[in-house]
C-alpha cells in the first residue's frame, strides 16, 4: 500500500456492445505527479475515469488506485479518491452549503474537520457568496466550482478531474489551475481537460487518447519532441521596405512565401492570419537545424522589413494535432491520407501498427466485425499512404 | 448503515423542496377526507364505529396519486441527471443506496399514512369523542397499511430503475399498482377457480380486507414482505447493471 504507484491501469478495455471505448489502455500515475489526461471527443477520457472510479467496470483488464483494485475493493477507492464528473452533475434542490455537507457526511467527515476545511474550499473555489443559494440557481460556472468543491471536501491523496475548468470563467480557471499546481505537490491528480495551455501549466506529464488508445504517455518535454520538429514564426512589414535597400515596393504574401519556402530545410510554409500592417508566416523546419540566420539573410537581402522572428519548439497543441489526426478524419467524413508536413503523425502511425499487430495476436476469440472492418480501414489507409 | 440512513434523509427531505409534495399530500389528505365521511354510505351510515372506510380507502389514494410521484424520481432522473455518478462514485455500495432511497421513500408515505391517524383521532378523542372504538381492527389495519406501502414503493422504486425517465417509470407504476388494486375485483368473474385463486393471490385489496377486520394472517405478511425485498433486490441489480452497460 505504500508504493508510489497510486493509479495503476492494466489492459483496460471497456467495450459498449460492439464499440470498444476503450483498448488495452495501460499507464501509472505516481504520487506527487499531476497528469493531464488528453484526447479528442469521445477519446475514452471520462470512459476511463468512470472505470477508475469504479462506476463502471471494465470489460477486460485491472485497475488498482492506491494499491486497491477498482473491482474487489471499490469503497475503499473511492475513500481515496476525489471525483469530478463531466459537467458535475449536482441536485438542484439543494443550497450549496446542504450539498457540501451531505458529500462530508456520506464521507463520514466529522462536523468540525468540515468546517475547517470548508474555510479553505470556499476561498479556493470561490464559493463565499453562493453557499445559501440552491444549485439549481446557479451558473453552470458556479456548478463547477460546487463540483471541485465537493471532491475536495476530504481532502482526498488522489484527485481525478473530468474536464473541471470547462465552464469556469478565466479569472477562476486561473485559480483553479493554480490551486492544483498547489496541492499537486503531494497529492496525485489526473486531469481531464481540453485546454492544452492548461495543462503546459500545471502538468508536468501528460498522457493522450484517441479511439480508445493511449497514443503518447510522457513528461510534455519528451511529447513536444515527439513530433521532431520547430517551427519559425516570421513576420514582415506590409506596407514599407528598409530604406536605403535594394527593394522599391513592399512585397506581396506569395513573394514572401514562395521565398520563404526556398529555405533549406524548410518544410512547410502556412500564412498566418494578421492585421492588414504585416505578412505573418509560420515555417516547419527540423528540430536540430536552426535556419534563424537564413531567414534574416534572406530578408535582408531582398530588403524587407522584418517586425518579428522566432524559433520554438513544437507546440503540445500542434503533437496533439498530429497524433489524434486521423480520429479527427474519420469524424469528419475525410479521407485518411497523409499531407507530407507531418512526419508525427506517421511517428504516431508506426505505433498504432504496432499495437495493431499484438491485437490480432491475442483478440481472435472475441473479434466482432465492426473490429474487423476497422482494422480493414485501418490497413486501407496504409496502403494509401504507401 | 451510517450512508444508508444519509441517503434516506437526504431523499426524505428532497419531497418537501418542491411546492408539488405539498400539494399532493393536502390534495391526498382532502380526497381521503371526503372519502372517509361520504364515500359508499360513508362513515355515518356505518352501524359501528370503525375506520374501515380508511383502510380500504387509503391505499387506493397512496397508489394513484402519491405513489408514483414520490417514487419515479428515485433513481430515473438520478440516472437521466447524472447525479447518480456522483452519487455511487462516493464511498456507497449499491445496496446501501437502494436501501437508503427507499427508506426515504417510504417514510415520506409513512408519514403519508400516520396523518391519516388525524380523522380517527378528531372523531373518537378529541374534540368530538363518539365513544369507544374497536380497537383490534385498527391497530392490524395500520399495519397492513404499513406493510402494503413498504410493498408498493419497493415496485416504484423497481420501475425507476428500469426506466429512461422518470415520466416513463411514474405511467408504469400508476399502470402496476393501479392493476395490482383491481384486479382483486374481476377475480369473481374468471371461469375457471385456480385462476380466481391465482388473482385474488396477487390482488392488493384481497389481501388488505383481512387486516381492516382485525385479521393478520401470515401468509399476507408473507406476501407483502416478499414483494417489498424481491423489488428492492432487482432494483439492486438493475442499478449495478450500469457497470456492464
Ligand atoms: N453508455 C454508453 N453506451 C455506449 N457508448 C458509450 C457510452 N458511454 C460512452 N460511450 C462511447 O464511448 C466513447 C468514449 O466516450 P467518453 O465519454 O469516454 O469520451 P471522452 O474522451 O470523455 O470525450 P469528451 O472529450 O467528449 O468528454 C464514445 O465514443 C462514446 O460514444
Ligand atoms: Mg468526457
Amino acid at each position: 500500500m505504500s508504493t508510489d504507484v497510486m493509479i495503476e491501469a492494466n489492459g483496460l478495455t471497456k467495450r459498449y456492445g460492439a464499440f470498444r471505448a476503450l483498448d488495452k489502455v495501460s499507464f501509472e500515475v505516481h504520487r506527487g505527479e499531476v497528469v493531464g489526461f488528453l484526447g479528442p471527443n469521445g477519446a475514452g477520457k471520462s470512459t476511463t475515469m468512470r472505470i477508475l472510479t469504479c462506476f463502471i467496470s471494465a470489460t477486460g483488464g485491472t485497475a488498482r488506485v492506491h494499491g486497491y483494485d477498482v473491482f474487489d475493493d471499490p469503497l475503499e477507492v473511492r475513500k481515496k479518491i476525489g471525483y469530478l464528473p463531466q459537467r458535475a452533475p449536482l441536485y438542484g434542490e439543494m443550497s450549496v452549503w446542504e450539498y457540501l455537507s451531505f458529500v462530508a457526511d456520506m464521507r463520514g467527515l466529522e462536523t468540525s474537520t468540515f468546517k475547517k476545511r470548508m474555510k479553505n474550499i470556499v476561498e479556493v473555489c470561490g464559493l463565499a457568496t453562493s453557499l445559501g443559494k440552491d444549485i439549481r440557481d446557479l451558473s453552470h460556472g458556479y456548478r463547477q466550482r460546487v463540483g471541485l468543491a465537493q471532491a475536495l471536501v476530504h481532502d482526498p491523496p488522489i484527485l481525478i478531474l473530468d474536464e473541471p475548468t470547462s465552464d469556469l470563467d478565466p479569472n477562476e480557471k486561473a485559480e483553479v489551475i493554480k490551486y492544483i499546481q498547489e496541492i499537486g505537490k503531494e497529492r496525485t491528480i489526473l486531469l481531464s481537460t481540453h485546454n492544452l495551455s492548461e495543462v503546459e501549466q500545471a502538468c508536468a506529464r501528460a498522457i493522450i487518447v484517441s479511439k480508445g488508445r493511449i497514443v503518447a504517455d510522457g513528461p510534455l518535454e519528451e511529447i513536444r519532441a515527439k513530433s521532431g520538429r520547430v517551427r519559425y514564426v516570421v513576420q514582415v512589414h506590409e506596407k514599407r521596405v528598409f530604406e536605403g535597400g535594394p527593394a522599391k515596393k513592399a512585397p506581396s504574401a506569395e513573394e514572401v512565401q514562395a521565398a520563404l519556402e526556398k529555405l533549406p530545410g524548410v518544410t512547410s510554409v502556412v500564412e498566418l492570419p494578421t492585421d492588414d500592417r504585416a505578412h505573418s508566416f509560420q515555417l516547419a523546419g527540423a528540430q536540430d537545424g536552426d535556419i534563424r540566420a537564413e531567414i534574416f539573410q534572406l530578408i535582408v537581402s531582398k530588403g524587407w522589413l522584418l517586425l518579428e522572428m522566432r524559433r520554438e519548439a513544437q507546440k503540445l497543441e500542434d503533437v496533439f494535432k498530429a497524433l489524434t489526426k486521423n480520429d479527427e478524419r474519420r469524424d469528419r467524413g475525410r479521407p485518411i491520407v497523409e499531407d507530407d508536413e507531418d512526419e508525427a503523425e506517421a511517428a504516431a502511425e508506426d505505433e498504432d501498427e504496432d499495437e495493431d499487430e499484438s491485437d490480432e495476436d491475442e483478440s481472435d476469440e472475441d473479434e466482432s466485425d465492426e473490429d474487423e472492418d476497422e482494422d480493414e480501414s485501418d490497413e486501407d489507409d496504409k496502403k494509401k499512404k504507401g | 448503515m451510517g450512508t444508508t440512513f444519509i441517503i434516506a434523509k437526504r431523499e426524505f427531505r428532497s419531497n418537501f423542496d418542491s411546492t408539488l409534495a405539498y400539494v399532493v399530500i393536502c390534495l391526498g389528505l382532502i380526497l381521503l377526507g371526503f372519502v372517509f365521511f361520504e364515500f359508499g354510505g360513508g362513515f355515518w351510515q356505518q352501524d359501528r364505529a370503525s375506520l374501515v372506510q380508511i383502510f380500504a380507502q387509503a391505499p387506493r389514494g397512496l397508489s394513484f396519486l402519491i405513489i408514483p410521484v414520490v417514487t419515479m424520481r428515485l433513481l430515473a432522473e438520478e440516472k437521466r441527471s447524472g447525479t447518480l455518478e456522483m452519487l455511487i462514485t462516493l464511498p456507497v455500495k449499491d445496496h446501501e443506496v437502494i436501501l437508503g432511497k427507499f427508506l426515504g421513500a417510504w417514510g415520506l408515505v409513512l408519514l403519508l399514512v400516520a396523518s391519516t391517524l388525524l380523522y380517527p383521532l378528531l372523531m373518537f378523542w378529541k374534540p368530538w369523542d363518539l365513544g369507544p372504538l374497536d380497537m383490534g381492527p385498527v391497530y392490524s389495519g395500520y399495519l397492513g397499511l404499513v406493510l402494503y406501502s413498504a410493498a408498493a414503493v419497493s415496485i416504484g422504486l423497481l420501475i425507476s430503475a428500469l426506466a429512461e425517465s422518470q415520466t416513463v417509470a411514474f405511467f408504469i407504476t400508476f399502470v402496476v399498482l393501479f392493476a395490482l388494486h383491481m384486479v382483486g375485483s374481476v377475480a369473481d368473474k374468471m371461469p375457471t377457480p385456480w385462476l380466481r385463486e391465482a388473482i385474488s393471490f396477487i390482488s392488493f385489496d384481497t389481501r388488505l380486507v383481512p387486516f381492516a377486520k382485525g385479521m393478520i394472517n401470515t401468509r399476507d405478511i408473507v406476501y407483502f414482505a416478499s414483494i417489498a425485498v424481491g423489488c428492492l433486490m432487482a432494483a439492486f441489480r438493475a442499478l449495478e447493471r450500469r457497470k456492464w452497460a
